[in-house]
């Protein structure tokens, strides 16, 4: 049994007061070992997003907790939660954020420099990544000059440059086409296991979901479904 | 030094934007060290031309125009006060007479000392322009426009006419120029003799001691000290006899820190809105950055280091331009040159420095304030 990674715990968020109050989340409890490959459906509007930025520490939930392997994190102070969100998460959203100052190698490195790592060390694991995700060639290119697919495995490399312990997805190929969200999905089944990052990836797609092995299903702010999913891996239709 | 490496490289991707602050900068110190040198080397030069070869601080008897013995008590007050420029004590005697050249004839008063210590106070010397620096019993020192309006040369004799009818003829030893057309033609330096005997005084008796300061607006302080060391003597100093020239040195240093506060502020608020539309158009990267996990004040130091980089790039070019423009009034035919002072300009260099940085706070509170969640969620 592998270790917890993530406990999430009666999480609410709730935007406005009074009668004019929304409930986006309302009481959502899970759990995510170490190395797992999840995924999160649900409609739009439905809390799946806020979720995953709870998680990520980028959202801070009206009540509950989470805690990442064991120690509750949503108590913590701003900067405190910035170097977590650095060491411990890698984010991939649906656009791909990156930053078109820099280089491809200079985006992929920004994790490690904000975490302080030397620049040597830091550039041999941007390199590596690189070459992770098929991208070798590309270090010196702008990253307005990549083309859609590229820029999103640019994005990926990004967020696994600290070999974070999780990897948060928000509709990561929600602006590719077939054969590109093909590709990223199976980066991310070979990143998974080759690095034991665990994957939670918020998704409205069904049948990208079908090919996470666990499967969350938020409707309305709540938790609605939590399954295994054994046919995990099979292709999309 | 991420901060500072991502502040040079936002920099250098706006490239228009940070070189048309930097000229901003660059106009606005270039501005602040040429007018401010220019108006204190007016100063100087006005304070220069109208005491700086007259005696600053002067001892009297209490009766104007009668005589006072310079002994050394009287001596030992100028001579043993520190704020006196070494070695600038003349004693002096003076008397006014009348010259004539039979169609014309004008004013002049001599003065009469040796000429070491009219040096001292004057610079004779330095600011002979035709013949000899020399002052023997039957020499006169007259001024150049003096000598053009009589067409006088030196070895010329000069008859002069003085009270009492008594008259001296005296050779003509040299020409000067002490830089101001009065002085230039009503002065004239004679040996101490040449008054002493038209007057009748003893060796030791004088009608001044006069001296000059290391600083010329120690003057009134000066002189209230020695007002009270010498009681029976009389102590004036040339603020008191100017307050025209100080109320005019004063009004144009006024207009120019004016002006120069007010091309600061210019400078500050062209920095600010600059540095703040700069933070909005990185809003996108800011937020990016911190969802990676920058914090809050590393953040802010990008906008800090872009600041500070505009700021030393704005002020070094300031220097430059400064400097290029005080090369360049050189060439204007000016009474006076403009020397720029090394701590002022230092001066003018921090503040450029310090009112960008200053600028720097605003977008600083905006982007440490930035939730990377409002960009990421906008897209």
């Amino acid at each position: 049994m592998a270790e917890l990674l993530l406990r999430a715990e009666n999480l609410e968020k709730v935007y406005g007061s009074g009668d004019t109050a929304t409930h986006a989340l309302k009481g959502v409890s899970f759990e995510l070992a170490e190395g797992e490959f999840a995924s999160i459906v649900g409609q739009s509007g439905s809390g799946k997003s806020t979720l995953l930025n709870m998680l990520g520490l980028l959202d801070t939930p009206t009540s509950g907790m989470i805690a990442y392997r064991g120690q509750d994190v949503s108590a913590l102070a701003k900067p405190a939660q910035a170097r977590l969100r650095n060491s411990l998460v890698g984010f991939v959203f649906q656009f791909h954020h990156l930053l078109p100052e820099f280089s491809v190698l200079e985006n992929v490195l920004m994790p490690a420099l904000i975490g302080g790592k030397p620049q040597v060390e830091a550039k041999q694991l941007a390199e590596e990544t690189l070459a992770l995700l098929g991208l070798e060639g590309l270090e010196d290119k702008g990253a307005n000059q990549l083309s859609g697919g590229q820029k999103q495995r640019v994005a990926i490399a990004r967020a696994l440059m600290n070999r974070p312990a999780l990897l948060l997805a928000d509709e990561p190929t929600g602006n590719l086409d077939t054969t590109n969200t093909e590709q990223v999905y199976k980066l991310f089944r070979q990143v998974s296991a080759e690095t034991g990052t665990a994957f939670l990836i918020v998704t409205h797609d069904r049948n990208v979901a079908q090919q996470t092995d666990r499967i969350l299903e938020v409707l309305d702010g709540e938790l609605v479904q939590d399954v295994r999913n054994d046919y995990a891996g099979a292709p999309a239709r | 030094m991420l901060p500072l490496r991502i502040a040079l490289r936002f920099l250098k991707t706006s490239r228009v934007q940070s070189t048309l602050i930097i000229a901003g900068i660059a106009v606005g110190i270039a501005v602040q060290i040429f007018v401010g040198s220019l108006i204190t080397s007016l100063q100087d030069s006005l304070v220069q031309q109208t005491i700086g070869s007259t005696s600053q601080v002067t001892i009297t008897a209490l009766d104007e125009g009668e005589p006072f013995v310079v002994d050394a008590r009287v001596r030992n007050v100028a001579e043993s006060d520190a704020r006196v420029k070494p070695g600038a004590i003349a004693p002096t005697l003076s008397v006014n007479g009348l010259y004539s050249n039979g169609n014309e004839s004008t004013p002049l008063a001599l003065k009469g000392g040796d000429l070491k210590s009219l040096d001292a106070i004057s610079s004779i010397s330095k600011r002979i322009t035709a013949g000899v620096a020399r002052l023997g019993r039957g020499d006169i020192l007259i001024g150049t426009d003096f000598a053009e309006k009589f067409t006088l040369s030196p070895g010329d004799s000069i008859r002069i006419t003085f009270s009492g009818n008594k008259t001296r003829t005296l050779t003509i030893a040299g020409i000067f120029d002490l830089g101001s057309a009065a002085v230039n033609a009503r002065q004239a330096f004679v040996n101490a003799e040449v008054p002493r005997s038209l007057l009748g005084w003893r060796t030791d008796e004088y009608a001044a001691l006069e001296a000059q300061l290391l600083q010329p607006f120690d003057s009134a302080e000066v002189a209230a000290t020695w007002r009270q060391q010498l009681p029976n003597l009389r102590v004036v100093e040339w603020q008191a006899q100017n307050a025209d020239l100080l109320t005019a040195l004063q009004s144009q240093g006024s207009s120019s820190y004016m002006i120069q506060a007010f091309v600061l502020i210019a400078v500050a608020l062209g920095i600010a809105s600059t540095l703040a539309i700069s933070a909005v158009q990185k809003t996108r990267q800011i937020g990016i950055l911190k969802a990676m996990g920058m914090g809050d004040a590393e953040a802010g130091r990008i906008f800090l280091w872009q600041a500070a980089l505009l700021g030393v790039g704005g002020t070094l070019s300031g220097l430059a331009l400064g400097f290029f423009l005080l090369w360049g009034f050189s060439f204007a035919g000016a009474s006076f040159t403009i020397t720029p002072k090394p701590t002022f300009i230092a001066f003018s260099a921090a503040v450029g420095i310090i009112v960008a940085l200053l600028s720097s706070i605003i977008p600083i509170r905006k982007t440490s304030a930035l939730d990377p969640i409002e960009v990421i969620q906008g897209g």
